[in-house]
């Protein structure tokens, strides 16, 4: 058995993936560089993965040419999971979309395509939901910064939605979660990883203003003969409110 | 009117505004522009939700809460004894742009009161929507509201500035109409509806021969019904529905459970606004989208309305049980489709999976099929999933039955049988 070490990234386990079969690996291992225990009791041999850009664009052709473009969508949402696991999921989902081909987004109802197909659903589900959840403030830099806290890592899908979107001014979504953020300067963005804040950033004059008639736009349009708290939890969680200004009380810092 | 702070006026505002219940911001598709703000999804973004739990996606807000007109149903009505305020073209277009960079928004519904007249009321909701488009370069979803009684000429250049277009019914009778809006009669809410269908098919062929012809709201037409306020059955709105998808294609019908805004003596005086009935409704609308259903097949004559006690399709099925139990391996999908508890997703799936496996029980479950009502309706590989075959009144009866949950386990307690501590203490 042995243990395949990528760099954490989607391209770097897609390299992984391309190694493996090269080297005829029956149940191969993945780990991230930096989970990585020194060589534990049973561990078994260790294998460096070298992230090329290059071998994963072509691991990604192999797979659509032999399986489809909707199954290489449903790998890299399930990734993004970043659950307990998935590595091990999903060499075994690619392994089998390689061999039965197209017929594997018809095995809907069989393992390892159920369960990562029912993975991905829920990512592909959170990264809609934050399209609307993310909520910028204009810092005092002269950028509009917002936080979020999703439980998967949704960055790589919701940043291509804000480029088109806010194409007018730079931007940064940081997580708080992962310590990472997607950082857009009216060209292209890209993603940072290792981001800590040293201070509170500053927010400019207006943006308590914007912030307050917001909330009080929204206190009163709720209906109150329609009163239905239930409701709005399931739509709107109580572990995503912290960072949405609406339901942040008027007299708290931004 | 506009000498109140701004904030006053947003909230008396969007108080006046909050009882139109279309909120959509679905249906157009349009890219980004480099260095504009906005695009739109076609599947629509919703943003937050509200503590009644309807969702917030476009900024819902009226002109003016003034009006002419004095419909007895509406909370602006003229009669009404309600804060008045109006807000200046510039503050809407600067709300707009500000919350929509922050992503509180995904666009604009703007919507009035009518001051002056229907074309001078119209023709401030096109200002400020031209506005936003052309001297703000806003790119993201806006919505406006056709005034009743406006110029066909003014109607044709709101489409053409925004996504969506709508103009509400309200009541699905004339008589209706005559008796609560006096002042608007059916023609002035009908004609604009043809006008913007015959103008929205013009724009789709144009658009066909040349990529530069103009859009003509893009993201369709919607109206709106308020269900409860007049004697209608639910047979006639339904069949008053199915009519506006195939004749006018209106892209949304919305029905809004009348909640009694005024105490005027025209009105049924409800205790709590009929939000069961309003929610059959909608699943009945459900149905005739996609789901294959027409009116006549769900209501007729000697069953005029909405069982409340299951959903529309239930009840087909119920009334209908010689179709059934289908064959979920071998069934075509618009049989499928007709199962009660298999939605549009389900029916997709179940299509897929069986290309490739046998369908049991255990399959359907893991496709996320949900069996509680489809299990008396399917058979899967031969076999009956629903137990013991029924016939009609005893298979109603086992639907309608509560799902039984377990008792609840208490924690034992060292002196639960004694009914006062204090006893064994001796502090009595």
């Amino acid at each position: 058995m042995t243990t395949y070490c990528y760099d954490g990234s989607f391209e770097g386990f897609l390299c992984a993936v391309a190694d493996c079969l090269e080297a005829g690996e029956g149940q191969p291992e993945f780990t991230r560089n930096r989970d990585r225990q020194a060589g534990g009791l049973f561990s078994g041999d260790m294998r460096e993965t070298v992230t090329d850009r290059a071998s994963a664009v072509e691991f990604r052709k192999r797979l659509v040419e032999a399986v489809s473009q909707e199954a290489f969508a449903t790998a890299r949402y399930a990734f993004h999971s970043r659950k307990a696991g998935i590595e091990q999921l999903l060499w075994r989902y690619l392994v089998m979309g390689l061999q039965v081909g197209g017929r594997l987004c018809l095995m809907l109802a069989e393992e390892p395509v159920h369960s990562v197909n029912r993975i991905a659903r829920q990512v592909a589900h959170e990264a809609h939901k934050f399209k609307g959840f993310v909520r910028f403030q204009e810092v005092e830099a002269g950028f509009l910064y917002a936080r979020i806290e999703p439980e998967a890592d949704i960055l790589p899908f919701i940043a291509p939605h804000f480029v088109e979107r806010v194409g007018d001014r730079p931007w940064m979504i940081h997580d708080l979660r992962r310590c990472q953020a997607a950082v857009f300067d009216l060209k292209s963005w890209r993603l940072i990883k290792d981001v800590e804040l040293t201070s509170e950033p500053g927010v400019t004059a207006g943006e308590h203003d914007y912030a307050a008639l917001w909330q009080r736009y929204f206190q009163r349009h709720a209906i109150a003969e329609r009163h239905n708290p239930k409701l709005q939890q399931k739509h709107v969680p109580l572990r995503y409110r912290k960072h949405l200004t609406e339901f942040k009380s008027p007299r708290t810092p931004l | 009117m506009i000498t109140l702070p701004l904030e006053q006026r947003l909230e008396i505002l969007a108080d006046s505004a909050k009882y139109d219940v279309s909120c959509s911001s679905s249906g157009s598709n349009r890219s980004g522009k480099a260095g504009a703000l906005g695009n739109t999804t076609s599947s629509g973004i919703c943003h937050s939700w509200t503590a009644d739990g309807r969702c917030i996606s476009l900024l819902k807000i009226l002109l003016t809460n003034a009006c002419i007109y004095d419909c007895a149903y509406c909370l602006n009505r003229r009669s009404n004894d309600i804060s008045r305020a109006a807000m200046t073209p510039d503050e809407i277009v600067d709300l707009t742009m500000n919350f929509y960079r922050r992503n509180y928004i995904e666009g604009l519904f703007l919507s009035t009161g009518v001051i002056r007249s229907a074309d001078y009321t119209m023709e401030q909701l096109i200002y400020v929507a031209k506005r936003l488009r052309e001297v703000e370069r806003f790119n993201g979803y806006i919505h406006l509201k056709l005034v009743p009684g406006a110029d066909p000429l003014l109607i044709a250049e709101a489409g053409r500035h925004a996504d969506r277009v709508s103009i509400n019914i309200e009541l699905p009778s004339r008589q209706s109409l005559a008796l609560l809006a006096p002042d608007k009669p059916r023609e002035s809410v009908i004609n604009p509806m043809r006008q913007v269908s015959g103008l929205i098919v013009e724009s789709k062929e144009a658009r066909k021969q040349s990529r530069n012809a103009p859009h003509f709201a893009p993201a369709g037409q919607s109206t709106q019904l308020i269900v409860g306020a007049t004697p209608e059955s639910d047979r006639e709105i339904i069949t008053l529905t199915e009519g506006l998808y195939n004749k006018l294609e209106l892209k949304r019908v919305y029905y809004s459970a009348f909640v009694p805004v005024s105490s005027d003596n025209r009105l049924p005086a409800l205790p709590t606004p009929p939000l069961l009935r309003e929610h059959r409704l909608y699943q009945a609308d459900w149905l005739l989208r996609f789901y294959g259903f027409s009116a006549h097949e769900l209501l007729d004559e000697t069953h005029p309305n909405l069982d409340m006690r299951f959903d529309p399709k239930s009840d087909w099925a119920l009334r209908h049980l010689e179709l059934f139990p289908v064959e979920v391996n071998r069934v075509d999908y618009e049989v499928l489709l007709r199962v009660p508890g298999i939605g549009v997703r389900s029916a997709q799936r179940i299509v897929q999976a069986r290309r490739g496996t046998r369908l049991g029980e255990v399959e359907l479950k893991k496709l996320g099929v949900v069996l509680k009502r489809a299990r008396y309706f399917l058979t899967a590989g031969g076999r009956y999933l629903g137990g013991i075959r029924l016939d009609g009144p005893r298979l109603m009866e086992r639907m309608l039955a509560p799902t039984r949950r377990p008792a609840r386990l208490d924690q034992l307690e060292l002196f639960a049988a004694i009914p006062d501590a204090s006893a064994l203490t001796g502090e009595l």
